[in-house]
């Protein structure tokens, strides 16, 4: 990751998070690293009582690599819901080269 | 990070959960709310302590055939497919993207749809055949327990209707057959006796 998409990205996650619940049909978002795979993460969260970003990024190479875990209701079909995530987080980040990940980790029935 | 065997992968294990229903206590409750898979499990005991009411009984591993293995089988069960399983690809807009369903959120689905149904509790909820792979052949297979006195034909005839139409919405997945299984009979507890009526000493031998 660069030093540059490093400091811009805590206010980038809040952007993109902010615009991934605004998708109709998104019910949650979770923490796109789940805190119990992050030893790191957890002994901060630990200690500082910090919540890591729901929305997870890195950069490599000039490109940014995007990652949201989501929960979806019932309403609108969930695949669907995954793919206007990934236009919406792709629409915010303009120009910027990306890669999107989007998980749905849970459907309302 | 490893965890035990009877515990979920974020380390809380279905007793914890149900502990919480019970007290509302737990450890960390904040977790709950960024779990997905606590959330599942939450909603699937809640709906068998719903079961367990229809079955008007206090305990609901009294009831059914007088032993619990049906409701340890849904419990095991229930275990195995809160974890979030095998990864479901979408179809993607961009080829930039990559876009899941986990395995845990379809059994999730399931599981609510066929708890949805009165009487119904879902037991066994798999999906076979190689869901990683796009348009794949997939089957289905349920087991469900069926309170006494629900058609059980008409029963799974209806919850498979309903999963093929809830999966083709949900899903990308190429369901080729949905196989519900009722695997258990829940018979509803006897009916108190009323002391006073001649020939009518309760006897719980004689109870079903």
């Amino acid at each position: 990751m660069t030093e540059h998409v490093e400091a811009k990205s805590p206010a980038l996650a809040d952007e993109l998070l902010g615009i991934v619940q605004a998708v109709e049909g998104v019910s949650a978002v979770y923490p796109a690293q789940p805190l119990w795979q992050s030893i790191a993460g957890a002994a901060v969260a630990a200690v500082t009582g910090e919540q890591l970003p729901l929305i997870s990024l890195a950069e490599e190479d000039g490109v940014v690599a995007v990652k949201a875990r989501i929960g979806v209701g019932s309403l609108l079909p969930a695949p669907q819901v995954a793919r206007e995530v990934a236009a919406a987080i792709r629409r915010h980040l303009g120009n910027v080269p990306a890669v999107v990940e989007v998980l749905v980790a849970k459907i309302d029935a | 990070m490893k965890t035990p065997g009877d515990a979920l992968e974020c380390g809380h294990s279905l007793a914890e959960l149900s502990a919480y229903l019970d007290t509302g206590e737990i450890a960390d409750p904040a977790h709950l709310d960024s779990c997905p898979e606590c959330q599942a499990g939450l909603a699937s005991l809640r709906r068998l302590s719903e079961l367990g009411n229809e079955l008007l009984t206090a305990d609901v591993a009294d009831a059914g055939s007088g032993s619990d293995d049906w409701m340890q089988t849904i419990l095991d069960n229930l275990r195995l497919e809160l974890r979030p399983g095998r990864s479901i690809p979408l179809r993607a807009a961009d080829p930039q993207d990559t876009l899941w369903e986990t395995e845990g959120s379809v059994s999730a689905l399931i599981r609510s749809v066929a708890d949805s149904f009165p009487g119904t509790a879902a037991g066994k909820c798999r999906l076979l055949g190689d869901i990683t792979v796009p348009g794949a052949g997939i089957t289905v297979e349920v087991e469900i327990a069926v309170v006494y006195g629900h058609a059980m034909e008409e029963r799974a005839a209806a919850l498979r209707n309903e999963l093929a139409k809830v999966l083709e919405v949900q899903t990308e997945l190429n369901i080729q057959a949905i196989n519900i299984t009722v695997t258990d009979v829940l018979e509803l507890p006897a009916p108190a006796m009323t002391p006073n009526k001649p020939g009518m000493t309760p006897n719980k031998e004689d109870q079903p």
